[in-house]
């Protein structure tokens, strides 16, 4: 069926990042043109990225393709993706990739979401759990912690990079230089997070919702996160009745840029595990 | 026609603050537990006298506006602060530059209390509509990604609201309200001004032409307000509307002393609270994501060299940029009449208030200058201000209100108990009118 003109969105121009740029595969899911990055060979595995450093081949991604066929799209309004005017919730987003693996004929997934990932791999899987080969949640938000976070992740401005890195000097490599250019592109993925979760910032319906996730589920923490309550990952691995949960010693939210070797090998013995 | 309107404007700031070094904000952050009740008594009470004292200043109206959690402006409720004002004066025009209108989760509810300002005023409201500053949002459940959209829809509610008989049903993008009806409706027809301020969005000036509502600019510097006018000179030359010098206003706030030097030596500590100490905040509060478009976002960057309406100024760029113009009667009408009337041609200034921590008397004696000496060169021979030559829109004395209205067209009638017929409110208390058996009294004639 083809889409009605007023859902169709175009392309539009990005900012390449200097270290890490690649270009994207690139498929029509119902008028958005979708991004995506895919390499490696084996199970595939679909990596659902953060609220940032878009647009790269990270060593994150490098690292998982040594074991998987990864598979990393650009969620609607990130990256190249361009945002859909009528992009407003989490339904949005999770109906979207339903579309996008089925046109690339995925019937059973490995699917790994980080933070702002990780909520949308989470709200998919409670809508298409028979889907769900294996899920891997990494930081992830979505859920109401005891205690509000420390900082408002909308407010952090400059101060971003302390929140999301114990070392920052580790990741340097995947932030983008902080180009006019750059930083107006930023304010557009932050646009599209404002309108997913400026309020609320978690779904209260989830921790019930996760119940008929029975597929095997991980969920790795950070060592020290200061953006994001670690209480979340805490209470998502006790809403997900087939779980353990991880912790990577050293590392804050960004862990999967901070140490991306660990986490990668930490998801391979996971989803190999299960398909043993 | 005056050349010129003038105009007070009232933030109510409450400057009774710890000293500036040991924060970082003004704005979102600064702890409430530094406002003292008793301090904000002496606040609002001083500052809203000076509001309403306007009117015997013989300025062309007075004005409040809107910011929430933030010393800067303590008046989160500016309909409350107009009801004040309006209940202090007589005939004054009385302007809320909020009501931030995508804050609000029923627009309906700005309707109804602008058009029971207007009124209980007697049709003296200015019905200012703002988007907000993006710092107001990070104490909101609204996202601003949402806010031009949300303001637009309100926008629509509240006119629809105030212009189309009730009830009807609101089913947008945003709003879904199952009847709007609101009682009262406004007194103005077919409803109270509008004024929108901007710092510089194409779009707004847009529809500011295209509706001709007053565009008002704020926080900004005299070269962007003329790049501004620049852009609405040429929409409205696109869109075929005569420029009109009086839909346009800049807010450009006013001190004037006995001498140039001595209007600097009152105002400098005060401005500079104004403009600095006040508002002090990080940058990037000022856009939280979507409050603009990611191109505003760059154009203003580009433009402004930062992402806030206002960063941090001498003294002298104050002046210099006419933020803000500071000197003696000559001096300033000058200015007004050279560079506003002039060059920008622009039929009103927002420009006398109280700023932080100036006394009331300073800003008394400002205003009272302002009105003796700058204010008549740019008015006709009689020095009124242009709303004092219409008639009011309803007579402030019983007799001239039944002279001129008479009887209403469903004066209130009730049945009554024990009575056969619904008998007329108005004389359900008196038996020889009720009961037809008795002698009835003619009304009076001459």
């Amino acid at each position: 069926m083809a889409v009605a003109d007023q859902y169709v969105v175009k392309k539009q121009p990005v900012p390449k990042p200097t270290n890490y740029y690649t270009e994207p595969q690139w498929i029509d899911i119902e008028g958005v043109p979708t991004a995506y990055r895919r390499k490696g060979t084996g199970e595939t595995l679909v990596f659902l990225h953060g609220a940032g450093m878009t647009r790269m081949w990270t060593p994150f991604y490098e690292e998982l393709s040594k074991s998987f066929d990864v598979i990393a799209p650009e969620h609607p309004g990130f990256g190249e993706t361009p945002m859909p005017h009528w992009l407003r919730n989490f339904d949005d987003v999770v109906q979207h990739y339903h579309e996008f693996f089925r046109k690339l004929g995925l019937t059973t997934l490995n699917l790994v979401g980080y933070s702002l990932g990780g909520w949308i791999a989470a709200e998919y899987a409670t809508f298409y759990p028979d889907s769900i080969a294996s899920l891997t949640l990494i930081t992830p938000a979505g859920l109401r912690a005891e205690k509000p976070a420390d900082v408002d992740l909308f407010r952090v401005g400059p101060e971003l990079g302390m929140y999301l890195f114990n070392d920052p000097a580790k990741a340097a490599d995947v932030v983008p230089p902080d180009t006019l250019d750059e930083m107006a592109f930023l304010y557009g993925e932050g646009t599209t997070l404002a309108r997913l979760m400026w309020t609320p910032r978690y779904n209260l319906a989830l921790p019930r919702r996760l119940n008929r996730v029975t597929a095997p589920a991980l969920v790795v923490r950070a060592a020290d996160d200061r953006l994001i309550p670690d209480d979340i990952a805490v209470r998502y691995r006790r809403a997900l009745p087939n779980s353990r949960d991880l912790v990577i010693p050293g590392t804050g939210h960004a862990l999967v840029h901070e140490e991306p070797r660990l986490v990668a090998e930490a998801i391979g013995r996971f989803v190999k595990e299960h398909h043993a | 026609m005056n050349a010129l309107d003038f105009y007070a404007f009232n933030t109510i700031h409450y400057p009774y603050l710890p000293p500036p070094d040991e924060r970082t904000s003004q704005w979102v952050t600064l702890s409430n537990k530094y406002f003292d009740p008793r301090l904000g008594y002496k606040t609002y009470t001083e500052q809203l006298a000076i509001s309403a004292a306007a009117e015997k200043f013989g300025y062309d109206g007075t004005l409040v506006n809107e910011h929430h959690a933030t010393a800067w402006g303590i008046q989160p409720a500016p309909n409350l602060s107009a009801m004040h004002i309006v209940a202090n004066t007589s005939h004054i025009p009385v302007g809320i530059i909020g009501n931030a209108l995508p804050l609000h989760s029923n627009p309906v509810r700005v309707a109804e209390e602008i058009a029971m300002l207007d009124v209980v005023s007697g049709g003296r409201i200015i019905s200012g509509f703002v988007v907000g500053t993006g710092m107001e949002y990070y104490s909101q459940p609204v996202s601003p990604a949402y806010a031009r959209e949300r303001f637009w829809e309100a926008h629509d509610l509240i006119i629809k609201a105030w212009t189309e008989d009730g009830p009807f049903v609101w089913e947008g993008e945003h709003y879904h309200i199952p009847s709007v009806n609101p009682w009262p409706r406004p007194m103005q027809q077919p409803h109270p001004p509008i004024w929108i301020p901007g710092i510089g969005s194409k779009d707004t000036i847009r529809k500011c032409v295209e509706k001709q509502y007053m565009y008002m600019t704020v926080f900004s510097p005299q070269w962007l307000v003329q790049q501004m006018f620049d852009e609405y000179r040429a929409i409205s030359e696109e869109l075929g509307f005569e420029r009109n010098p009086k839909k346009l206003a800049v807010a450009v706030m006013i001190y004037v002393a006995e001498t140039d030097e001595q209007a600097h030596r009152e105002a400098k500590a005060h401005m500079q609270w104004l403009y600095n100490t006040g508002l002090q905040h990080p940058q990037h509060y000022h856009s939280p994501p979507g409050y603009t478009t990611p191109q505003g976002f760059k154009a203003t960057m580009s433009v402004r060299g930062n992402i806030t309406a206002q960063p941090l100024l001498s003294y002298e760029e104050l002046i210099r940029d006419r933020y803000i113009i500071v000197g003696s009667p000559q001096t300033v009408a000058e200015i007004l009449h050279e560079e506003y009337v002039g060059k920008l041609g622009v039929g009103g200034v927002i420009c006398s208030g109280t700023w932080g921590p100036m006394p009331q008397w300073m800003a008394f004696k400002g205003m009272q200058l302002m009105a003796e000496e700058v204010m008549p060169l740019f008015r006709e021979a009689d020095g009124l201000p242009d709303y004092r030559k219409k008639p009011p829109l309803i007579p402030d004395s019983y007799a001239a209100r039944a002279a001129q209205f008479g009887a209403p067209d469903y004066p209130p009638m009730t049945r009554v108990d024990g009575l056969e017929k619904p008998v007329l409110n108005r004389e359900s208390h008196v038996p020889e009118i009720i009961d037809p058996s008795r002698s009835r009294k003619e009304p009076a004639t001459v």
